[in-house]
């Protein structure tokens, strides 16, 4: 243990504090962002959200602290978190709109951590995660409309369809890289997407309707929740279900990253001949790569089937692989919470923006802009591995 | 005494370019095998030739009695041939474990379902490389295991290349190649890495080690099994001394007038 570390070592009570205090913070702000309605309380929050990141960009101890709080008390982290995500509809209340925003978030976190296995652990640039989002959704709508197969069976169901549409973008993908590579996913994401608007069994560009609800222990998830009293809209089924989709994303990154395969990836994203003189079968990893990035977007296109209940090949063109891309980027590069951060910002701030009414678009890229000029690593930027002992 | 490696009549052609024209050597185990040459004279496309990084257009490669000639780079390293980069090649935005750990790679296991429902599992196996990578970083120098958790890019010139090495050898290895492990380093870093290769030697006997250079200071203190390649080919084999009063050798360094004046 250094000496400089040791100093700065927040003690039980304290980091205890700032634990629960900055998840609290992060949910007001989430919280009054979803609430704001005019433009100029979009833009003082945004530019809170700036001043915070500049904070951080300049005084890196602060995020050290920080860290060093979370893995100090990691019952209390834990706890905190949970008790947030289950409450947040609470405080949300009967707005709806808040709600669907939240889900769509959720769902695009799962989708950004899919991604981040690819470019930010092994630098694949993938821009097809949208078509296995896609294969996902189509899969278990056919399944659930035609043989009328519950929601819970066709979730396993589209993640092997979809692991293997990845095994097979992956297998003339070993033979490719950078720029090349890219070219590879994009023709893969474009042929999925009007192979869906063609065929006559995917509905053809009216897509898949009338997929039914789920239903958990005889509750069916298009009612709504009711708890000790308290009545919530039926999205909030719906916002569980992906929170909990949320928390295996997570764990499934988490314990990747920390595993060989983890590091495996981060070699071959540093230098791939040197990673293959290490005895990294170099083409195997990043098929899987691809593999596990399909199977996480395929469960996330699963839920996103049953809660809207309705899709067609629009809800899964490039320009969603562009997104996620996007999202990592912005949230930072294997960096899981980074990437969260990334999904739930870029979700809810175009809508957000809607008050610029013509001019959304160009304030949305002058934003992203704003933000990477301030960090230009990503929000939050990879961290070099711990091994859990104190330095 | 059977050799450990064993190169039979390697050539290798790009196109109309004979990079190496039937190279033959062997080395047994234990041994080190010097290789000198001047630039461009096939020193790296042997290495890369018997690592699997190019499968030989004729001739064969054995090791340890199997032969593996074309087989891909990833298998070469997991029966035993560790290998170091010319300019160094850490994966420098990763921490000095990590580089360490990295090199562990074809002894742990952990697939990805192990590593997804078996925890506890890898999460061992991690702790295991950790520890094991401390003492080989901590057997490399004090100094690199000092500055274990930084990120590898940051470490000064000396300590890459030892880094390079306590990396090759975290594979295991039962033969490791270095190459031009002397370039860019002045008479101290030069003396201190004789130092490293001869202490490695005392610590495991069992290890061969080919060393490409072209330091002739770093030659003369591993002079028992020098071979010296030019234009693909090998001109001169024996001890240092033998090599180095060899007309063909004096010609491909100093040039044919040089010699003949």
């Amino acid at each position: 243990m250094s000496t400089r570390a040791s100093s700065e070592m927040p003690g039980l009570g304290q980091a205890a504090a700032v634990v629960v205090g900055i998840q609290l913070l992060g949910a007001a702000f989430l919280y009054l962002i979803l609430k704001a309605e005019g433009g100029l309380e979009v833009v003082g929050l945004l530019a809170l959200l700036a001043a915070g990141f500049y904070l951080l960009e300049k005084r890196p101890q602060i995020t050290d602290f920080v860290m060093a709080s979370f893995s100090r008390t990691p019952v209390v982290a834990l706890v905190t978190a949970v008790v947030v995500v289950v409450l947040f509809p609470f405080a949300v209340g009967n707005n709806t709109y808040v709600l669907h925003l939240l889900i769509v978030a959720q769902l695009y976190a799962v989708l950004a951590l899919a991604l981040n296995f690819q470019l930010g652990s092994a630098n694949i640039p993938n821009f097809a995660t949208g078509a296995s989002y896609g294969i996902g959704a189509y899969v278990s709508a056919l399944l659930a409309i035609n043989f009328g197969l519950s929601f819970w069976l066709t979730l396993p169901a589209a993640a092997i369809a979809a692991t293997l549409f990845g095994f097979l973008i992956g297998i003339p993908s070993m033979r490719t890289r950078d720029t090349y590579l890219a070219l590879v996913t994009i023709a893969f994401g474009v042929v999925v997407q009007q192979l869906l608007n063609n065929f006559d069994w995917t509905g053809g560009p009216n897509g898949l309707v009338g997929i039914p609800a789920p239903s958990l222990f005889g509750h069916s998830f298009a009612s709504p929740l009711v708890v000790f009293g308290w009545k919530l809209p039926s999205q909030a089924n719906f916002y569980y279900l992906s929170a909990l989709l949320v928390v295996v994303a997570i764990v499934t990154a988490h314990r990747l990253h920390s595993s060989r395969i983890g590091l495996a990836w981060n070699a071959l994203r540093a230098d791939e001949i040197a990673a293959r003189a290490q005895g990294i079968n170099v083409a195997w990893f990043k098929v899987l790569a691809f593999a596990v990035d399909a199977f996480l977007a395929a469960f996330a296109g699963t839920i996103y089937a049953f809660y809207v209940s309705y899709i067609s090949p629009d809800n899964f063109t490039f320009l969603v692989s562009v997104t996620i891309m996007t999202m990592v980027i912005v949230g930072g590069m294997d960096n899981i919470f980074g990437v969260i951060v990334g999904a739930f910002l870029l979700t809810i701030l175009p809508e957000k923006l809607r008050a610029f009414s013509d001019y959304r678009l160009l304030f949305f890229g002058i934003v992203i802009i704003g933000f990477l000029m301030i960090r230009p690593q990503g929000l939050f930027p990879q961290r070099i591995r711990s091994y859990g002992e104190s330095r | 005494m059977n050799a450990l490696l064993e190169v039979n009549d390697a050539t290798m052609r790009f196109g109309g370019l004979v990079a190496l024209n039937a190279v033959s050597f062997s080395i047994g185990r234990g041994e080190v095998l010097a290789v000198i040459g001047p630039n461009g004279a096939g020193k790296s496309t042997l290495f890369n030739v018997v690592t699997g990084v190019y499968r030989p257009t004729a001739g064969h490669v054995r090791f340890d009695g199997v032969d593996i000639t074309g087989h891909p780079s990833h298998e070469v390293v997991a029966r035993g041939i560790g290998r170091t980069f010319q300019t160094s090649r850490l994966f420098s935005d990763l921490s000095v474990l990590d580089n360490v750990i990295i090199g562990m790679h074809t002894r742990t296991k952990t697939g990805v379902l192990g590593a997804l429902f078996l925890p506890g599992a890898s999460r061992r196996e991690m702790a295991a490389c950790v520890e094991k990578a401390e003492v080989l970083l901590k057997a490399s120098s004090g100094d690199l295991f000092e500055q274990r958790h930084r990120p590898a890019g940051t470490l000064a010139q000396a300590d890459r290349r030892r880094l390079e090495i306590a990396r090759a050898l975290a594979s295991e290895p039962k033969l490791l190649l270095l190459d031009e492990p002397s370039v860019g380093m002045d008479e101290v870093e030069t003396d201190a890495l004789i130092a490293d290769i001869s202490r490695l030697r005392t610590e495991r006997p069992e290890l061969s080690v080919i060393l490409i250079e072209h330091d002739m200071r770093v030659v003369e203190a591993f002079p028992d099994h020098v071979m010296c390649v030019d234009y693909g080919s090998r001109i001169a084999e024996g001890d240092f001394a033998k090599v180095k009063s060899d007309p063909r050798v004096q010609e491909a360094y100093l040039g044919k007038a040089a010699v003949h004046a």
